[in-house]
């Protein structure tokens, strides 16, 4: 390089992003930090005690929540709570995703059997996935009464959701060959997505139910808290009767069968991947 | 995919094959068919009181009491609603940050020891998920009071899992070359985590934890049911007062803020990438 070229480029500060997309980036960056801000001050928020809140979390587990009672978990009758669980959550996967199947199917853009259905399918899944599983127990206690068929009905409304997004997900992706073959070929919508959808997504869809499976069984071990029957309710009855050491207890049970679930869990699907 | 062969022997073993894989499936599907009958035995024929629940009349009237609009409470619900949002929002930022040292103890190609630290690293990660919202929510009620600030921590400690799982994934699969450069010009450990590994790892994990905020919205509307505020403390007094054309409004009220939230991280997301 010459000296003439040199002075001809003006001396330029190098900078990750150009003018109007810098622009745009720290704007958004601002607009959050304000709002960020702002919703400490809306919501009244001690910043002090927020960051000693871990230390305070643990004191409390030091004084009140140690040494867990180990001792209630292994009683007979909380033993029945987690078989209880188990099932409510096997339940509510299997009939979530029974439901989930037909409803990605309306919901998947590509195979959509009709136009009409398209939004069925789509609100559906959204509305299901909206709510939260502890409003959906609340809701079905207070319709079916106490009891584990809330819980297996509000566990479904959640297997819904959760399946049907990812289900969906799996029939966009899939390959339209063999779905144009079969449309050319005259087959109705049902048989576009018995014989051209469901051989490319068996494996996935397994995979995704035992995947549920598991999901549904973290929001299993809560659902009794709310009336939906299972480990929740004990988690519940201790709770308000300030027995800190039981809920320990439980707390970890509950750590201990979701470890269990999802070791569980991952191997299955890692089986079902296997064997495809 | 298995090529026709002409020849008998083979085609037979074909069929043999064939044969054995029906055999298993069916007897995984009457094993899944049988626990669910089991399941159902247990959990729906024995465990409901069928008395109570007064057949299919009863049903359509406790559902027919959701019906009837509260719109009366239309002016009460702005508050709990943007006070959700901005408790999901707080909540996802601070799991963000929590989730940096463990997603850095949890990557194996990082971490400062793998013998102690990257166990813990993804003992944490599951310890996070493992314990549901609720339950974080009851710890921290316990530990700092009720209000929007336990509601706060339960939603970031409940995002550290997963924000940092992917986060972990993701710096185990970047390119080590720009590490190795900064490296070989005498960075300090910092300056290679700064310019050598978060300018790669950087798009996937503002996508995760847009994701997650979307999901944390959900999961603040809930909050308000064991202590902290929100929409869900709501939706806990219209049920305890039976009001349910009230719980009814809140649902709606839950809704449009997870519409709103879907349509923003769309558009976020599409910015991301």
């Amino acid at each position: 390089m010459t000296d003439q070229t040199a002075n001809s480029i003006p001396a330029r500060k190098w900078s990750r992003f150009k003018y109007p997309d810098s622009l745009y980036k720290y704007g958004t960056l601002l607009i959050v930090l304000v709002f960020l801000g702002y919703s400490f001050h809306f919501l009244n928020i001690d910043i002090t005690r927020l960051f000693g809140a871990l230390g305070r979390l643990m004191g409390v587990v030091s004084d009140r929540y140690y040494p867990p009672d180990l001792e209630y978990v292994l009683d007979k009758g909380y033993l029945a709570a987690i078989l209880d669980t188990l099932q409510m959550s096997f339940l509510g996967g299997f009939a979530g995703v029974c439901i989930a199947i037909p409803l990605a199917w309306f919901s998947a853009a590509n195979v959509s059997p009709a136009r009409a259905l398209f939004p069925v399918g789509r609100l559906g899944v959204i509305f299901c996935r909206a709510i939260h599983e502890t409003i959906w127990t609340i809701l079905f206690v207070s319709i079916l009464g106490f009891g584990m068929l809330a819980g297996v009905s509000a566990l479904t409304m959640f297997c819904i959701g959760f399946a049907g997004k990812l289900f969906a997900d799996e029939i966009e992706a899939i390959e339209m060959g063999p779905v144009e073959a079969m449309r050319a070929a005259g087959a109705n919508p049902f048989q576009v997505f018995l014989f051209a959808v469901v051989p490319q997504v068996r494996v996935a869809f397994t995979g995704i139910a035992i995947y549920t499976w598991d999901v549904a069984f973290r929001a299993a071990t809560v659902v009794g808290f709310f009336g939906g029957g299972g480990m929740g309710w004990y988690l519940k009855r201790n709770v308000q009767q300030l027995e800190n050491l039981r809920v320990a207890a439980i707390i970890l049970s509950i750590i201990a069968m979701v470890l269990i679930a999802e070791f569980l869990s991952g191997y299955l699907r890692s089986a079902v991947n296997r064997a495809k | 995919m298995a090529v026709i062969d002409a020849n008998p022997a083979a085609l037979d073993q074909q069929y043999e094959l064939r044969r054995r894989r029906y055999v298993k499936m069916g007897l995984i599907w009457l094993a899944v068919i049988a626990f669910v009958a089991w399941c159902v035995n247990g959990t729906i024929i024995e465990d409901t009181d069928w008395s109570r629940i007064g057949g299919r009349s009863g049903v359509l009237s406790s559902i027919g009491r959701y019906l009837s609009l509260d719109l009366g409470l239309l002016p009460e619900l702005l508050i709990p609603t943007l006070e959700t949002f901005m408790m999901a929002s707080v909540g996802t930022v601070l799991g963000c940050f929590l989730s940096l040292p463990v997603a850095w103890l949890g990557a194996a190609n990082v971490t400062p020891s793998k013998t102690i630290l990257y166990p813990l690293g993804r003992f944490l990660m599951v310890l996070s998920r493992s314990v549901h919202e609720i339950v974080w929510a009851l710890l921290f009620v316990s530990a700092v009071g009720l209000g929007a600030l336990p509601g706060i921590l339960a939603i970031a400690m409940r995002s550290v899992g997963f924000i940092s799982k992917i986060s972990a994934e993701a710096i185990e699969n970047i390119d080590t070359k720009p590490v190795e450069a900064i490296r070989a010009v005498g960075g300090s450990q910092f300056q290679v985590m700064y310019y050598g590994i978060l300018p790669q790892i950087y798009p996937v994990v503002l996508a995760t934890v847009i994701f997650e905020w979307d999901i944390n919205i959900r999961r603040s509307a809930v909050m308000g049911l064991v202590g902290a505020g929100g929409l869900g403390l709501l939706f806990f007094r219209q049920m305890n007062s039976f009001n349910y054309g009230g719980v009814t409004m809140v649902i709606l009220a839950i809704l449009f803020l997870i519409i709103i939230g879907e349509i923003i991280s769309h558009y976020l997301r599409k910015a991301v990438i």
